[in-house]
């Protein structure tokens, strides 16, 4: 699955957020696009997503064009900077989630999370409150939850912000080595050179 | 380092509970321990009638209720639009508006086929209590962050699976004890299903006062009323668990700048004219003598032309419900608001008398009413012929309404600020007059509003105490819709402008703050 992202600029009102802004994500791999903050970062990725809609430009993906695809017609994950887990529901009840959503029978469903959160090294916490959770737990579900019902394009939006650093660089590693054994074709935003490198396959600098 | 001890401030407001309710609940309880046959009430068809129709319509009031109020909740805990603050100032309202009233303008609105029909009391109960969801659920669905929709909609939800899967679930508890709360509130109806009601649509309330008052059976109506009370308490524990039982926090967010569109707009404008509706059409009504334009109805009311067979005194009733209001604010704001600073500190002995004075406000007027005439009938306490009792009643049923006003406003002072004050210089007198009443302002003047609003409507209590030389204008609207003729109507219609434009007055008149 590639992602082509061509010409798309987005404003807001007068101030113009992105301009004219191209990438290529081939099928399999991780881009990285850095930038400092307020750059239109996460708006990318909000156009990307289908939660915003570009002023002009076109998102494609797999040769489909997808600009006009409501959000959840667009089989796009995405791990929010602040995981935003579902509050009322336990780990395996978010990891389940799109699962559910997509009408997949029970039992495929219980084992598909736990093969999910084994691969995120969360076996043991599955019927846990989110609210338990620690920092990097948290992020690991959000990454298992966006994983979970196999996206065509998996989107990371700062996903290490907020953690100190041995805990930071130790995820960068897994989070690496979690989207090449899945061969997820990934879009990762991020402020952090240095996360870029661990994670992604290619970097673009966004001005 | 606290300045003083708190808890004995809450001493005056547990007084007032116990006299206005506590004690003449227990009398009433004793007085059906005490050998009345409790089974044999329930064979007679009359209150088998009337329980069945007090569950049925309360359901159904219930289902119409959260049916326009989720909506209703969704759009204005989550878009700013134009006339938003209009909106929840109409909200406000409805709820504190006089029941036989708003009966009386919801007769004067509906086709006479419906005038005494379930659907007319069904509709009129949603009226009042779109508020109770609006107030419960809001907040939370307020505090529902916008990226946890997003991230819903990612993982493929639609927007039926986002409701059905994570905006329901979010506002569960709150959607629950507002459901809770509106049953209770329509099973308990009295004023409404006084006007609205008729023969086979009587509520277990309307039961308990025609045994007590028109049959004389005051034993029969005390079952009924334990009965009634019983079940209420239970409601009332679900509802107070749903409240403090969340397990999630919640922060509350800034309202979505994005247009309202169209679909919502429209079915807030709908709801927007099921609340001024009734209003317009009571006041067209009292204009009107059968199907002619007449303002007889007005000069009956104010004294200008006599009517044989309508002997009201408009102004000594005005003046009794303007005495009895003023009285019962002047009770509940002190002794409320000093309630609130003891409750401001969560003790669980606090938190225990805190429920406690919510006791007359979740029990039914009615039943309160009925107790006190069983209670203060004996000497020394034989109370009943004075006037005084009533503003008490009334402040007793208002008084929760200003210790919730109030209540987030004293825990929002901080502690140091009367701390600053003090190395200042400030003595407690002087604290509490250049500090703390300044910053009490806004929650003074709603609670002393909603507990004028409150008196001025109240009908379930105050028709069992009433006398002839003291009635209140819910009184002579209720007296007025018993009787038969045009003129009688349009007066009735006439005394319930006047109290409905008095009331939401009143209330709009509170800082806007509160209640957008």
């Amino acid at each position: 699955m590639s992602l082509t992202i061509t010409d798309v600029s987005f404003s807001y009102g007068e101030r113009s957020i992105l301009h004219d802004f191209s990438l290529e994500v081939a099928a399999g791999t991780t881009t990285a696009v850095v930038a400092p903050s307020g750059s239109g970062k996460s708006t990318l990725l909000r156009i990307v997503a289908g939660l915003l809609k570009p002023t002009t430009g076109t998102i494609i993906l797999d040769d489909r064009n997808i600009t006009n695809t409501p959000t959840h017609q667009r089989s796009v994950g995405m791990v929010f900077q602040d995981n935003q887990l579902f509050p009322h529901l336990n780990v395996h009840d978010n990891v389940a989630f799109g699962l559910k959503v997509s009408k997949m029978n029970q039992r495929d469903i219980n084992s598909r999370c736990h093969e999910l959160l084994e691969l995120v090294g969360l076996g043991d916490v599955m019927r846990q409150s989110v609210a338990t959770l620690s920092g990097g737990e948290s992020k690991r579900v959000a990454l298992a939850r966006a994983l979970a019902p196999s996206p065509r394009v998996l989107l990371l939006d700062e996903p290490l912000t907020g953690l100190d650093q041995e805990l930071h660089d130790r995820l960068a590693q897994d989070l690496h080595q979690i989207l090449h054994s899945t061969d997820t074709t990934a879009l990762l935003v991020t402020h952090d050179l240095t996360e870029a490198e661990i994670i992604s396959d290619s970097i673009h600098h966004l001005q | 380092m606290r300045l003083r001890s708190t808890s004995p401030l809450a001493i005056p407001a547990v007084i007032l509970v116990l006299i206005a309710a506590v004690i003449p609940l227990i009398v009433l309880s004793a007085s059906v321990i005490s050998g009345a046959d409790v089974i044999s009430i329930w064979s007679k068809s009359s209150v088998q009638r009337a329980l069945i129709f007090s569950t049925w319509q309360a359901l159904l009031s219930t289902a119409l209720t959260i049916c326009l109020g989720l909506p209703t909740t969704w759009f204005l805990s989550r878009y700013e639009f134009f006339g938003r603050q209009v909106f929840m100032a109409l909200v406000t309202v409805t709820f504190v508006l006089p029941t036989v009233a708003v009966g009386a303008a919801f007769l004067a609105l509906l086709p006479k086929g419906l005038h005494h029909s379930t659907m007319a009391i069904v509709v009129a109960h949603a009226f009042f209590n779109i508020s109770i969801v609006v107030r419960t659920v809001g907040p939370r669905w307020n505090s529902v962050d916008d990226r946890l929709i997003d991230c819903a909609q990612t993982l493929g939800a639609s927007p039926l699976h986002i409701w059905q899967s994570i905006i329901l679930p979010l506002g569960k508890s709150a959607i629950l004890s507002s459901a809770a709360l509106t049953f209770f509130m329509c099973f308990t109806s009295y004023g409404i299903i006084s006007i609205l009601g008729g023969p086979g649509l009587a509520t277990l309330d309307i039961e308990i006062y025609r045994r007590a008052v028109q049959l004389g059976d005051l034993s029969g109506a005390a079952i009924l009323a334990v009965a009634q009370m019983l079940l209420i308490v239970t409601i009332f524990f679900i509802w107070s668990r749903g409240r403090t039982s969340e397990l999630i926090s919640f922060r509350s967010r800034t309202l979505n700048p994005q247009k309202l569109p169209l679909g919502p707009k429209c079915f807030l404008f709908g709801v927007a004219a099921f609340f001024v509706a009734p209003v317009l059409a009571l006041i067209a009504s009292s204009m009107r003598t059968g199907r002619s334009w007449s303002l007889t109805g007005w000069r009956v009311l104010l004294g200008i032309q006599n009517q044989k067979g309508i002997e009201i005194d408009t102004w000594q009733a005005m003046q009794t419900s303007a005495k009895y209001a003023l009285i019962a604010a002047g009770i509940a704001l002190p002794t409320g608001i000093a309630a609130t600073y003891a409750f401001s500190h969560r003790q669980s002995a606090n938190r225990q008398l805190s429920t406690l004075t919510i006791l007359p406000l979740a029990i039914s007027p009615v039943v309160i009413g009925l107790a006190i005439l069983i209670t203060y009938d004996f000497d020394p306490f034989d109370f009943r012929s004075s006037w005084l009792l009533i503003p008490i009643i009334h402040s007793a049923i208002a008084l929760p309404f200003v210790i919730r006003a109030a209540l987030p406003v004293v825990q929002g002072i901080p502690n140091d600020l009367r701390l600053a004050a003090a190395t200042l210089g400030a003595g407690s007198w002087r604290r509490l007059l250049t500090v703390e009443i300044p910053l009490l302002r806004p929650a003074i003047s709603t609670g002393f509003a909603f507990s004028l609003a409150m008196s001025l409507g109240e009908f379930g209590a105050t028709s069992f105490l009433t006398r002839r030389e003291s009635r209140t204008l819910p009184i002579i609207i209720a007296g007025l819709f018993g009787r038969a003729g045009e003129i009688p109507r349009a007066t009735g219609m006439a005394a319930s402008v006047v109290l409905i434009l008095v009331t939401a007055m009143i209330v709009l008149s509170v800082d806007r703050k509160s209640y957008s």
